[in-house]
This record gives C-alpha cells, sequence and structure tokens, in this order.
C-alpha cells in the first residue's frame, strides 16, 4: 500500500507546463485508464476528497487514473477570471494525452461531476474518450448561471457568515468565492448537456437542484445515487462531498465500462 | 510560472507546491498551512492567489497538505496530532529550503491553520514571522456587552433569532470542520511573550466571521495585555469580512495587507519579476 501510494505523483504537464496533475498508477494495469475531470469554482474544492479517494479505489482496482485541475482553477496557472469553457474542453484533451503516455494504453475513460461531466461529454471526441461516467451534469445552463448569479447574492446578506449584511456591494462579476469574467458567463449561459452516444452513466443525486435536473433524453437511464450535495446551498459552501454509494457506483460503472 | 509540485518528507508522505521568484534573494520564504480540512488551495483558492503574489514580490512559497489532509498521507509515525503537525512544518521548511536557499520562514495560516502555526512558529528557530488569521483570542467582558448589548436592544436581532430557533427543527448541514481548539490563554500569553523575545514578528488578523470571540480592534489589548504594545506584533480586524474571505473583494484587501507587511518586516532586496 505505502509503495503505491509513494508512486502517486503530483506534477506538473500540457505545452506550457500550466495545468497541474495528479497520477495514480494502478498495481496492475487491466488495459483502461480513468480521467478525473474537476468541477468548477467552490464545487471543485468541495469535491477534492471524493475525486481523491475515487483515484485511490480506482487504482486499487487496476485502473490508472489521473486527476487534474484546469487552467485558472486549483493549482494550475492562470487567475480565476481567466476561467474559459473552451479553455476548459481543451485542457481535457491535453490531459487525456497526458494520460495515454503515462500508462501506456489507449483506452480511456471518465469521470466527471457537475461541469467536469459536461466537460467531458462535450471533449469525448478531441480526447478520445472511450466513454464517461456523469454525475448531476448540467442539464440547463441557463440555470446554473441563474443558481450562482442567485447565491452570489444571497453571500451578501447572508447573516450567518457576516456580522452585517453587505447589499450595497457590487459583485455582479462575482460567483460563489470566485471572480469570473462576462465571457464565462455567456458560455456557460448557452450550455445544453451533449450526449456523444458513446458508452455513458449517468449518475443523478436524490435530491438534484434546477440546474441538472435530468431531461427526457437521459431521465430513463439515470441512475440514481444516495447523496444530497445541496449544490445550490451557500450554508454549504465549505462542506466537504464525501459519500461511499456515489464512489461505489462510479467504480462499478467505470469497471463495466473497462 | 515557476512552480513545481512535490511528494516530500521522511516518508514521502506529505504532497506541496513550491512557487519560485525569478530571482531569489535567500531572504524568507513563506509556507501556508491548511485551513481546517481545506485542501492546500485554501478557501476559495486563497492560498493560490497571495503565494502567486507574493513570488512576484520575490518570495518562494510553499503550499503543502498537513499528514492526512488533501493529497498527504499519513506519515507511518506515532507522534500525537500536534507533534505531528510541527514534524510536517519541519518537513516543509527542509524542502522549500532545498528549493530556494531559504533559511529562514514565515508562516501563514487561518483558523486551525493559525493555530498550528502558532505551534510550529513556538518551537522551531527557523520561524521567523507568522501571519495568524482568526487565530487565538478569547472572549472578553467588552466583547461580551458589545456583542450582547446592542442585541438586547435590538428588535430586529430577536426576530431573527426567534426565526433561527423555528427553522433549527430543519436538518441543517454539518458546520464547516474550521474550530480552534484553543489553549489556555495564559499559554498562549506565556508562548507569544517567548516568539517575541526571539525576535519573531507576529500578525493577528481577525475577520467578522468569528465575532463570536472577537468583535472589536480593542480587544486584542484585552486578550494579550501588554504584549499588545510590543513592536514585533500586530493586530487589524475586518469587520466587514467573514471567516474564509468569500467574496473577492475582501479576499483582495486580505492579499494587500500580507503583502504590506511581509514588505515592512522582510523587504526583499532584490524584486523576484
Amino acid at each position: 500500500m505505502k509503495s503505491r501510494i509513494d508512486a502517486e505523483l503530483p506534477f506538473y504537464f500540457g505545452p506550457g507546463r500550466e495545468l497541474f496533475g495528479f497520477y495514480h498508477p494502478a498495481a496492475a494495469v487491466a488495459g483502461a485508464a480513468v480521467l478525473l475531470c474537476p468541477p468548477l469554482g467552490v464545487e471543485q474544492i468541495r469535491c477534492h476528497r471524493l475525486y481523491r479517494q475515487l483515484a485511490h479505489g480506482l487504482a486499487e482496482s487496476g485502473l490508472p487514473v489521473l486527476r487534474f485541475d484546469y487552467f485558472g482553477t486549483g493549482d494550475s496557472a492562470g487567475e480565476s477570471r481567466e476561467l474559459a469553457w473552451p479553455r476548459c474542453l481543451a485542457d481535457v484533451a491535453t490531459a487525456a494525452a497526458e494520460l495515454r503516455t503515462r500508462h501506456g494504453g489507449s483506452r480511456v475513460l471518465a469521470f466527471g461531476a457537475r461541469l467536469g461531466a459536461n466537460a467531458a461529454l462535450a471533449a469525448s471526441a478531441s480526447a478520445r474518450l472511450d466513454g464517461v461516467v456523469a454525475w448531476d451534469a448540467i442539464t440547463d445552463g441557463d440555470a446554473l448561471v441563474r443558481q450562482y448569479d442567485r447565491m452570489q447574492d444571497a453571500l451578501k446578506v447572508d447573516l450567518n457568515r457576516f456580522e452585517h449584511a453587505r447589499p450595497e456591494l457590487d459583485v455582479s462579476t462575482q460567483w460563489p468565492g470566485f471572480e469570473r469574467n462576462e465571457r464565462l458567463h455567456e458560455q456557460l449561459e448557452g450550455l445544453r448537456l451533449i450526449d456523444p452516444g458513446m458508452a455513458s452513466a449517468w449518475l443523478s443525486s436524490a435530491l438534484t437542484d434546477e440546474a441538472s435536473r435530468p431531461d427526457e433524453g437521459h431521465a430513463g437511464r439515470r441512475i440514481c445515487v444516495d447523496v444530497s450535495p445541496r449544490w445550490d446551498d451557500i450554508d454549504c459552501l465549505e462542506l466537504a462531498i464525501l459519500s461511499h454509494p456515489l464512489l461505489d457506483a462510479a467504480k462499478r460503472l467505470l469497471k463495466e465500462m473497462a | 510560472m515557476h512552480e513545481q509540485a512535490f511528494r516530500f518528507g521522511k516518508a514521502r508522505h506529505l504532497v506541496g507546491v513550491v512557487g519560485l521568484p525569478a530571482v531569489i534573494d535567500h531572504g524568507v520564504g513563506v509556507i501556508f498551512l491548511n485551513a481546517g480540512m481545506v485542501y492546500r488551495v485554501g478557501p476559495f483558492r486563497l492560498h493560490v492567489e497571495l503565494s502567486r503574489r507574493l513570488n512576484a514580490m520575490g518570495y518562494p512559497t510553499l503550499r503543502f497538505d498537513l499528514s492526512t489532509i488533501g493529497d498527504s498521507g499519513a506519515s507511518g509515525q506515532r507522534l500525537s496530532r500536534p507533534d505531528q503537525v510541527v514534524a510536517d512544518v519541519r518537513e516543509a521548511m527542509e524542502l522549500l529550503k532545498q528549493q530556494s536557499g531559504c533559511t529562514r520562514f514565515v508562516l501563514f495560516g487561518l483558523c486551525s491553520g493559525a493555530q498550528n502555526a502558532h505551534s510550529a512558529a513556538h518551537v522551531d528557530p527557523r520561524v521567523v514571522g507568522a501571519l495568524f488569521l482568526d487565530g487565538y483570542g478569547h472572549r472578553t467582558l467588552g466583547q461580551r456587552l458589545r456583542h450582547y448589548l446592542p442585541r438586547l436592544l435590538d428588535t430586529s436581532a430577536w426576530r431573527r433569532l426567534l426565526a433561527r430557533r423555528r427553522a433549527s427543527a430543519a436538518p441543517r448541514p454539518a458546520e464547516p470542520l474550521f474550530v480552534v481548539e484553543p489553549l489556555p490563554p495564559k499559554v498562549v500569553r506565556e508562548q507569544l511573550a517567548e516568539m517575541l523575545q526571539r525576535g519573531l514578528k507576529l500578525d493577528f488578523v481577525y475577520s467578522g466571521g468569528v465575532s463570536r470571540y472577537f468583535n472589536h480592534i480593542r480587544q486584542f489589548r484585552e486578550c494579550f495585555g501588554r504584549l499588545a504594545d510590543h513592536p514585533g506584533i500586530s493586530a487589524s480586524f475586518f469587520k466587514d469580512a467573514d471567516h474564509t474571505y468569500v467574496l473577492t473583494g475582501d479576499r483582495q484587501r486580505l492579499l494587500d495587507h500580507v503583502t504590506q507587511w511581509m514588505g515592512r518586516h522582510f523587504p526583499v532586496t532584490r524584486p523576484g519579476t
């Protein structure tokens, strides 16, 4: 166990070494590898431990894993206000290529939560992904933008957080915890869920928010998981998401696809 | 960007990111400790933003995860948690020294990170400064008067309290894990006095998010007495900000404060970029 953890490697990669990655080699490679595509903003921080646990579990069962941060997020280069959706998709492809190089095989599966799922699905062709497991993928970009705006407005007058409400502040260029640019606002507003027709599975939390409510096309294939991340609740901004049912479901589906 | 990721420590159980300025003047390096259970990027990426700003000013930095937090594993040693934290910080200083040549260090910690920074600063002579965000402090008579008196006379506060009582029947998420287990005030004062005697520069920053135990800059003197007059110690109260600096404007004001404090106490002779 110790030697495997010892072999886990944090590193920077990509053309300008701007992307942070964390590679989890598998004890015995079973032919496929898994790319974990993170969600964005505060959701990325909330999911960090869950992604780490998932990476450990997959590596133990023979699937090497690469976790990574998009440009402008986590430990990657760039400021939060530079975050752009097309760059996220390009980063998925860059990370998939890095994973192929490291594990030496060709089959790459992906897992993503929220916008991480959308990124994996939208970049599946350029990243040459062979299957995607999506958890609470965004089905309605307009609803997501409204949700982030609403949460940001609610934050200013949250007396559980502030001693005094701050309604006078202009926070129109922020989403919870992060500065964002107008371009990202527009890019996410028009976002719809892409089903590339490849092997895919749709995990859905017990209570879904407006932005990730399953649409007609996916409702029938939805696998409900007993987890309540409360993506739209400002009381949960600093709460890590931990869920064994979610981990079990994601691992099972990815192993089936492998 | 001159950042490099490392797995380090004798047991290679720790994970961190070193940030280097283009030119290093072998002054001080800055080490970031976890804020509660948040991994090394800090709440809302605070540690990333601040470390890069410090790199631009010429300071090497290391943001890392303590044992069993974030991406770091267990050390395998049988140490108490406080001893393990000090051991981890020592490993972090060793890494930053190897990478930058720095032999003196400033620690930065928010909440339990401040508590851990306090412990490490107290025992390790290589620590020459520390920034404690919502760190040690204790309730005083003044704090209680300032907290309760206005509320007694405020009808809207009573309404909010009653509404909260009613709402408490509904399930609420667990509180964030940002609780500092306090040392007794007398011990904190003695340890701070020892640090100041050793020449450490110490900065305390309190936010409005911890008004349950700190709600006015005057309280710093109420807590620490004559220590508050020592030229090596300073305190600020960011009354408007919340505990984790969720609004970017508040975060920028904090970053400005920290960089000015660093420049004042540990000036860089050859700026980084």
